[in-house]
């Protein structure tokens, strides 16, 4: 089992704000890692940190063994990190085509297969190629976001709340097409949505306040009624 | 807070007395004239920190203001008498028309964003002086016109206390006025509008009033200047006014009201200083571009101006040697 | 109709000056959130260089490049000294402008002398066409044809370039254009330079059309400048073509029929837009 992505007690400050006091995880390649907490408690933070977006102020983020911490944002997404944020950042005024044609750095033949893979994992984006990105549903915009950070040839990506605001017949579409681009490359989830979490993460990491309370195995956490109550008011 | 005005007050209090004795002691007419080109100018920077500095508002149009203080007293000591009274009451004519027209102003303008508000202030400040170049029958237009000053003001050195009072005057309100409970407020905005909008302030409401009380003060500075020359015409109106009063506050120091007066202080004395060289040098005519390039060094390194960069210092060691945890009490942009 | 054909062409020669001043701060507005205060100098030293490097050349072509170049050299000078260091602060931005404004165009006087320069027509570019009763002087159709042609261009690269495609996501959303790897700082850099040479452009050939050229028209001109940005909305490349248009017929008309109004009747315009529309006359969406 091979670490991808070692965040290693980062603390970040936004402003005179200390926002995460504390975080440490791991990803594994090849699996879905949760992040779980509730609202407030720093998770999109974290997603930001490692992007370099809220760059950290104390510990160490380290990608395929390179450090990552002090590097600018657009350095870590070469190393290959795509980003899909919680409120999903589609380029409104641009087409879907030219949407994903932004992140595409290279169109080698790789790039274009990884496009045609995508584009028959969403349907809908073949349909509205020519559409501008802000005329789609909000299904259509967070498969359109997951979509583009895939194409941009990233080893790692890093998922914010995909469910958030969305019909349950559409979360069970990311969710399945979470699972099939698992095949592809390493997740990192935020997802509040227990059940959704619990059926596609591999492993999870709880956090409170900006700080990592506990990480472990999500098959683990599924049965542990005391955690699920104190840190996510469910079970 | 305290200690700040402390500091302030003794350092204040020499200032004056060495000014109220100063032109007691010598009859430089060069100086006498000079320093209260300095005081006029004082007045105006320190009614732009309110803007500025305080409320973190960049206005082009300031001149505006000064411009219509200017001309009112100008048109009313011409047209009326050359009185103490008429001059009295011309000030407190240039005052409420000022205080009239920026009200209408900031109500208009004060809702937009930084940007578009530097812009619009611009092109209105634009408009009165085309208006003022245009309307010949009260203006003169471009000429402008002499005029006589009240008899009491020929000696230059009454005319030099009566400025230098009006500054103190000018000072010590102002003063109160940005220590008062409104005062915070608009230090708020400057720190973040957004956030002192949600704790339930009118943000505009408070904008206006700075916008208002800058306006009357740099009518004020307006009428003393159009009587210093005794003579007015359109460049009271012009960016150079406005400039001048943005450089000083910005060099001085923003959201002190001290800084600008010593900003005031060491332009206007450089500038009599590097025009002088001019004539050696033809490189001085050319004085601006060292305050062009000295102002850009300012905004860049030292944005909190001499008084803050000063007052910072002096925080830091106070800070260290008393070695307790103190906000920072200067204000920066 | 001899007049009004006049007055038309006059007011089209002047809304593209003022096009290729507006499009570059339009651009850098729009993608970099900077309003740019200096911008005015930059066309002013447009002006000045093409005529230094005409009058060094006797090539009204090397004078436009010469002008490009000098364009290119301030707008990287620019970008790296002045508004890098204030990214994000808007007070400092404006602030900082001004005063790079100042230093230009004092430095203009420096260089060049405080006098304003008179500057001759190229050669091949005298001179009129008659039609029918019409004259038409042939240095504005030039200039008009330019304007579009310009205008062309840099819609060719915003729409079909991949560079374009980035500036145009740029202009949207800075922060997910760099976590899509992109480094958001060199676009800066580039649509910066981009701009200060289309000003530059615009300055030199401004100087043939208006017969003489001094300092402070930089600030007049960026003043239309900013009067056009604001009419057709910031960021918007198109509603800047317009907006030039507009303004530049309508200070053409009302220069000979309303003289005593025609700077007054633009800043109105302007002023009502940003009143009462702040997103702009051809601008759809905030
Ligand atoms: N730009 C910011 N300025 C101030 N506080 C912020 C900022 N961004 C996030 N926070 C605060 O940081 C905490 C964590 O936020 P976030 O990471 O978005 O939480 P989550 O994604 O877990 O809901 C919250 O209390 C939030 O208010
Ligand atoms: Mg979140």
């Amino acid at each position: 089992m091979n670490t991808l992505l070692k965040v290693d007690g980062v603390h970040t400050h936004i402003k005179q704000y200390h926002i995460l006091q504390g975080i440490s995880f791991e990803a594994i390649e090849g699996q879905v890692s949760v992040l779980l907490g509730r609202n407030g408690a720093g998770k999109t933070t974290t997603l930001k940190t490692i992007l370099g977006l809220t760059p950290a102020s104390q510990g160490r983020i380290t990608f395929r063994d390179i450090d990552i911490t002090k590097k600018p944002t657009h350095g870590i997404a070469n190393t290959g990190i795509g980003y899909v944020p919680e409120d999903q950042g589609i380029f409104a005024s641009l087409t879907v085509e030219e949407n994903m044609k932004v992140a595409m750095r290279k169109e080698d033949e790789a790039t274009l297969a990884k496009r045609e893979y995508i584009l028959d994992l969403f349907p809908d984006l073949k349909t509205f190629w020519k559409k501008d990105g802000g005329l789609l549903s909000g299904g259509q915009k967070q498969m359109l976001a997951m979509a583009r950070a895939f194409v941009g040839n990233s080893k790692l990506l890093l998922i914010d709340e995909p469910s958030k605001g969305l019909a349950p017949i559409v979360i069970e579409k990311v969710m399945e097409a979470i699972l099939d681009m698992k095949k592809h490359t390493t997740i990192v989830l935020v997802e509040q949505n227990f059940i959704m979490a619990s059926r596609i993460g591999d492993t999870y990491t709880l956090i409170d306040n900006g700080e990592t309370v506990q990480s472990g195995l999500m098959q683990e956490l599924i049965h542990d009624e005391q955690v699920k109550r104190k840190y996510l008011g469910i079970g | 807070m305290t200690s700040k005005y402390q500091w302030n007050n003794i350092f204040l209090s020499i200032m004056v007395i060495a000014l109220f004795i100063f032109p007691f002691v010598t009859d430089s007419r060069t100086w006498t004239i000079l320093l209260t080109q300095i005081f006029i100018f004082s007045i105006l920077a320190m009614s732009y920190d309110i803007l500025l500095g305080y409320t973190g508002i960049v206005s082009f149009g300031h001149a505006m203001f000064f411009g219509m203080g200017a001309y009112t007293t100008a048109v009313m000591l011409d047209r009326i008498e050359p009185t103490i009274g008429v001059f009295v009451l011309s000030i407190a004519t240039g005052m409420l028309i000022t205080g009239i027209i920026s009200f209408i102003v900031g109500l208009l303008t004060l809702r937009l964003k930084s940007h578009f508000f530097a812009m619009l202030t611009l092109a209105l400040s634009g408009l009165f002086l085309v208006l003022a170049e245009k309307w010949r029958s009260v203006t003169s237009g471009n000429d402008g016109f002499t005029f006589r000053a009240p008899e009491f003001f020929k000696d230059r050195m009454m005319f030099y206390l009566v400025v230098l009072v009006c500054m103190v005057v000018v000072y010590f309100v102002l003063r109160r006025f940005v220590q008062s409970p409104l005062g915070h407020v608009l230090v708020a905005v400057r720190e973040n509008e957004q956030r002192t909008k949600s704790l339930g302030y009118n943000t505009l409401h408070y904008k206006v009033i700075a916008s208002v009380v800058a306006g009357v003060v740099a009518s004020l500075a307006g009428s003393l200047y159009a009587i210093s020359l005794r003579f007015v015409n359109t460049s009271v109106l012009t960016m150079d006014i406005t400039l001048d009063a943005l450089l000083m506050t910005i060099i001085g120091g923003v959201g002190t009201l001290i800084g600008p007066i010593i900003g005031a202080g060491v332009i206007e004395l450089s500038q009599h200083f590097l025009s002088g060289l001019a004539k050696d040098y033809p490189i001085f005519e050319r004085w601006i571009i060292f305050f062009g390039i000295l102002y850009i060094l300012v905004v860049i390194f030292f944005p909190s101006g001499i008084v803050g960069t000063i007052r910072q210092a002096f925080h830091k060691r106070k800070k260290q040697s008393v070695g307790k945890e103190e906000q920072s009490n200067s204000e920066e942009l | 109709m001899e007049l009004l054909t006049n007055l038309t062409i006059n007011g089209l020669a002047t809304g593209m000056l003022i096009f290729l001043l507006a499009a570059g701060l339009t651009l850098i507005f729009g993608l970099m959130d900077v309003l740019n205060f200096a911008h005015g100098g930059l066309f002013a030293w447009g002006a000045y260089s093409s005529v230094w490097f005409y009058a060094l050349t006797d090539s009204f072509v090397l004078a436009i490049l010469g002008a490009i170049l000098t364009g290119v050299i301030l707008g990287f000078i620019t970008e790296k000294l002045i508004i890098k260091p204030v990214y994000g602060n808007h007070v400092q931005q404006i602030l900082i402008t001004l005063g790079f404004m100042l230093v230009l165009t004092e430095m203009l006087k420096v260089v060049f002398g405080p006098n304003q320069i008179a500057v001759r027509t190229p050669e091949n570019l005298v001179g009129s066409w008659e039609i029918g009763d019409v004259i038409i002087i042939k240095y504005r159709v030039f200039i008009i044809i330019v304007g579009f042609l310009v205008f062309g261009i840099f819609q060719y690269i915003l729409k079909k370039t991949k560079i374009g495609l980035i500036v145009r996501a740029g202009v949207l959303n800075k922060e997910m254009v760099q976590t899509l790897g992109i480094n958001i700082k060199n676009v800066f850099l580039y649509v910066f330079i981009a701009g200060a040479s289309l000003a530059a452009i615009g300055g030199a050939l401004f100087a043939p059309y208006s017969g003489v050229i001094y300092a402070e028209m930089g600030m007049e001109y960026a003043i239309l400048g900013f009067i056009v940005v604001v009419i057709g909305g910031m960021g918007s490349f198109p509603g800047s073509l317009l907006a030039a248009i507009l303004v530049g017929l309508v200070g053409s008309y009302m220069a000979y029929y309303v003289p005593s109004l025609s700077l007054a009747v633009n800043m109105i315009i302007m002023a009502i837009v940003l009143i009462f529309r702040p997103q702009g006359l051809f601008r759809a969406k905030g």
